[in-house]
Formats: structure tokens, C-alpha cells, sequence
């Protein structure tokens, strides 16, 4: 057994909190719709102005606190999950601000979380981790005492992008990095949290060095992102390749929209860039992930698919049929890439379950073909053998 | 007369280390560097790695795929056991040659 086990949550533990995410995924995106005007029944009073909340800090902040807490091992970092969870709950149910504290209780537990794992191996990345994890706190925060959710938005913003910045700066170390590649991220995360603290006084001039911020991760992950070296391969990781370089184009786009135009709400550029950057780029993330962190995180096994890339596809699609519309000023248009968007979503997740419920392959999950096994074996020069008779 | 069990075929262990790969990377974890040790017994296997990161979502993960795959390679039972460890901690240089060949290292460094 995994050393640390004894003081980790049994995976069936986990599931509950995971269903809490996905409430919060299903309500948010219903949100969505009403919000751009599909008649759908509200079922929920309050779920087309908290669309936002309902997807931030409630399904992302649920489902990253959930990884995070399994990273970490610790059965009390589930309380920070657990909280969120309740948090959407709460929401959904028409207490908005106890929903809203029980958030921003759940993002403080997190954070605690964040801090052990700093603890445990202090480096730019899990920094990075940290900084996300604080600023969802701050978004948190503001959005429970100061009641408006635009002046959270920034900061949930930059909880995302810091996190996603983080795990793909530790993956770059397999990479043969020049030395100055961590110091130019380290510049980068200055915009990215400057941002949201210029925001704080001038939301449109910390809007567009948020936006400076995007523009300038997406060149470092062109530059020295391992989805370079990885696309070359086969079966899942390529696929996840193409979701991440595909949510790097998204990344930029969002970036270059935001640093020319800022966040001006009711605006349409406002939508495209909210959509370029959560939809194309961190969305792009999940759908990249989940076949690798639900098994991680829930302990079951979920084969890779090739089916998986129609979602893919759908998504990116789709989200170009809204930016089309959002730059063509036609609303009836970015309407119908909304409806398609979350048909690309609801694409996903039959996918996933699908994957799920099939048999599983002779090979692995995990196998990425073109490797081993015609190898002749030796071995490892640096792995020592001892036996014990 | 109880009959020893055999030793397990340290071939096969290796072998069946290379097929967990780190899916994110597309790597096994014998090339990526994370084994440190295995340990063998008369019907007993004990593999000793590492992760990339203490932070590492993906352990619980890998470590099943460890036992499952060395179970699978060995024509008799075993019983298999991982134990992660930390010292030394893991860096790039722990990367087989062909790994980082893999990933574009200019050879020589």
C-alpha cells in the first residue's frame, strides 16, 4: 500500500463530493442558457445570475479542491470540497449567502491544502498552486461581502489560469528548459495577479494586463509546454495533446480579446472572452484530464476512447459559432453556439460514461502503444535489484 | 512438506514496469526515473519509486497499475507491495537516455 493511505478518504467517500460538482456543472450551464435567453423552466430561481458563482468557485472550486485533497493524502482537505459542495447547495436552494459563505469557507480550507503542498516541495509550481488557490479566496471574499460578482470575476479568473499554469509548469520540467524559461513564467504571473489587483481600483485597466497576462502564458506554454513532445505519441496522450494545444489557442485568443477590448460586462466582447478562455482553455483542461484524474481521484478505471475527440471537437466548434456571433454583433447567433456549447458539454459526459461502462481493452488504460514491448529488456542501470532468499 | 514458492523472474518485473506509463507524459515510469528499487522474495515483490512530485494526484494511480502489471507478468502469484519514498527527490536527471531523447534533450547535456 501507498504510504499515507491510512490517513486518506476511501475513494467511495469521494464520490459524494464529486455529484456535488457536477450539480453545480449541470445548474451553471443552465444558468447559462436562460441567461442567453433559451426558455427553459426555471426550475431554480437564481440559477441565470449565478451562473458564474455556480461554476467557478462551485463546480471548478469543488472539483480542483477535490484533486488537491487527493494529491495531498489528507482526510481534511476533503473539508474544503465538502464545504463547496454544500456551498452550491446552499445556493441552489435560494440561500445565496450562506451558500456563499459555506464557498468561501470551502476555498479557505483549500487553501490550507495548497499551503501543505507547498510545504512539501517549495518550487515555483506549487507556488503558482497556492497563489490560485488564495485568489479564489479573494474572489470568494469580495463576492460574499461586496455582493457584486464582477468584482470577484478577475480573481476567479486568475484562480483558473494560475492553477492550469502551475501543473503544466511541473510537467515542463521533463523538458530541457533554458534557464531563464522559469523566471520569464515567474514575470508572467505577475500580470496574471496584478490584473485582479488593478482591477480592484480600475476594473477595465486590470482587465487588459490580466488579458497581457493570457496572451504572454500562451506563448511560454507554445514555447516550452510538453504538449510539444507529447502530440508526437499515440492513443491518450495525444489525445490530451490536442486538448491542451487546442485550449492554448483559445488561452491566446481570450488574451488578445481582453487586453484590446478589457471586461466591460454586457458587452458582447465581455462573452467572447469569458467564453474564449473558460470554455476553449479550461474546459479544453477537463476534457483533457478526465481520463486521467477520475481514475486518479475516484479509483476506477476509465479506458481511453477515440470517441473522446467528438466532444472535443463539439466544443471547439461550437465555440467558434458563438465568437462568430459575439464578433459579428449578432446575438440570435452567439445564442445558438451557447445551446451548442452545452450540447458539446452534455457530448462529454456521455462520452465519459460511456468509457466508463464499456469493457475494458486488452491493453491498458494507461499504454501508449509504440513502446515497450518489441524492446529488448534490461536492466534500468539505475534501478538496484536486491533479493532476499 | 510446505514447497518454497519461487523466486519471481526479475525479467518479467522489469518488463512489466515499462508498461506503466505516466499517461500525461506518455513515458514509463523505469525511463521517467521513478523506480529507485525492487525487492524480491520467494513469492514476494517490493517495489520502491518515487513521484515527480509529493503533490502528485496521480499516486494512487500509478501504484495500482505497478502491482496490477507485475502481478500480470509473473506466472505464479505474488503478493506486491509499493513503497513511495522521497529521498533522494526526483529530478530530470533521473531520466533514461531515451527518455530524454524523447523529449528533444540535446545529447551530451
Amino acid at each position: 500500500m501507498a504510504t499515507g493511505s491510512s490517513l486518506d478518504l476511501a475513494p467511495r467517500y469521494r464520490l459524494p463530493l464529486f455529484l456535488f460538482a457536477f450539480i453545480a456543472l449541470l445548474a451553471g450551464v443552465f444558468g447559462g442558457l436562460l441567461r442567453i435567453g433559451w426558455p427553459l423552466p426555471a426550475v431554480s430561481g437564481n440559477t441565470a445570475l449565478l451562473h458564474g458563482p455556480l461554476l467557478i468557485p462551485g463546480f471548478f472550486g469543488t472539483l480542483i479542491a477535490l484533486e488537491r485533497a487527493a494529491a495531498l493524502s489528507r482526510r481534511w482537505a476533503y473539508a474544503g470540497p465538502l464545504l463547496t459542495g454544500l456551498g452550491v447547495i446552499g445556493v441552489l436552494l435560494g440561500s445565496t449567502q450562506t451558500g456563499a459563505a459555506l464557498l468561501g469557507l470551502g476555498s479557505l480550507v483549500f487553501a490550507a491544502a495548497s499551503l501543505a503542498a507547498y510545504r512539501r516541495q517549495p518550487a515555483l509550481f506549487t507556488a503558482s498552486l497556492l497563489g490560485a488557490a488564495l485568489m479564489l479566496v479573494v474572489g470568494d471574499g469580495l463576492w460574499l461581502f461586496q455582493g457584486h460578482i464582477y468584482h470577484a470575476l478577475l480573481w476567479w479568473l486568475g484562480f483558473l489560469v494560475l492553477t492550469i499554469a502551475g501543473e503544466r509548469l511541473e510537467l515542463s520540467r521533463f523538458l530541457q528548459r533554458p534557464p531563464n524559461a522559469e523566471a520569464l513564467f515567474g514575470v508572467l504571473l505577475i500580470a496574471l495577479v496584478g490584473g485582479p489587483l488593478l482591477g480592484s481600483w480600475q476594473l477595465d485597466a486590470g482587465a487588459r494586463l490580466f488579458g497581457f497576462g493570457l496572451v504572454a502564458l500562451a506563448l511560454w506554454l507554445a514555447l516550452y509546454d510538453l504538449a510539444r513532445r507529447t502530440v508526437r505519441l499515440t492513443a491518450l496522450p495525444r489525445y490530451i495533446a490536442y486538448c491542451l494545444l487546442s485550449g492554448y489557442a483559445w488561452l491566446a485568443v481570450a488574451g488578445a480579446v481582453m487586453l484590446g477590448a478589457g471586461l466591460t460586462p454586457g458587452r458582447l466582447s465581455y462573452d467572447a472572452a469569458l467564453h474564449a478562455l473558460l470554455l476553449g482553455f479550461v474546459f479544453s483542461m477537463v476534457l483533457g484530464h478526465a481520463p486521467v484524474i477520475l481514475p486518479a481521484v475516484l479509483r476506477i478505471s476509465l479506458p481511453y476512447r477515440p470517441i473522446l475527440y467528438l466532444p472535443l471537437l463539439a466544443l471547439h466548434v461550437s465555440l467558434a459559432v458563438r465568437l462568430l456571433g459575439d464578433a459579428l454583433a449578432q446575438p440570435g447567433l452567439r445564442s445558438v453556439g451557447g445551446l451548442l456549447n452545452a450540447l458539446a458539454l452534455g457530448l462529454f459526459v456521455i462520452a465519459i460514461l460511456a468509457s466508463l461502462l464499456s469493457k475494458k481493452p486488452q491493453n491498458q488504460a494507461n499504454s501508449a502503444s509504440g513502446g515497450g514491448s518489441a524492446r529488448r529488456i534490461t536492466i534500468s542501470a539505475k534501478t538496484s535489484v536486491s533479493k532476499r532468499q | 512438506m510446505s514447497e518454497k514458492a519461487p523466486l519471481p523472474d526479475v525479467d518479467r518485473i522489469e518488463e512489466a514496469l515499462r508498461q506503466v506509463i505516466d499517461p500525461e507524459v506518455g513515458i514509463n515510469i523505469v525511463d521517467l526515473g521513478l523506480v529507485y528499487g525492487v525487492e524480491i522474495a520467494p513469492g514476494q515483490v517490493g517495489v520502491e519509486m518515487t513521484m515527480t512530485t509529493p503533490a502528485c494526484p496521480m499516486t494512487a494511480y500509478l501504484t495500482d497499475a505497478v502491482t496490477q502489471a507485475i502481478q500480470q507478468y509473473q506466472q505464479e502469484p505474488v503478493d506486491v507491495t509499493v513503497k513511495l519514498v522521497w529521498d533522494p527527490p526526483w529530478h530530470q536527471g533521473m531520466m533514461s537516455d531515451e527518455a530524454k531523447a524523447h523529449f528533444g534533450w540535446h545529447p551530451g547535456r
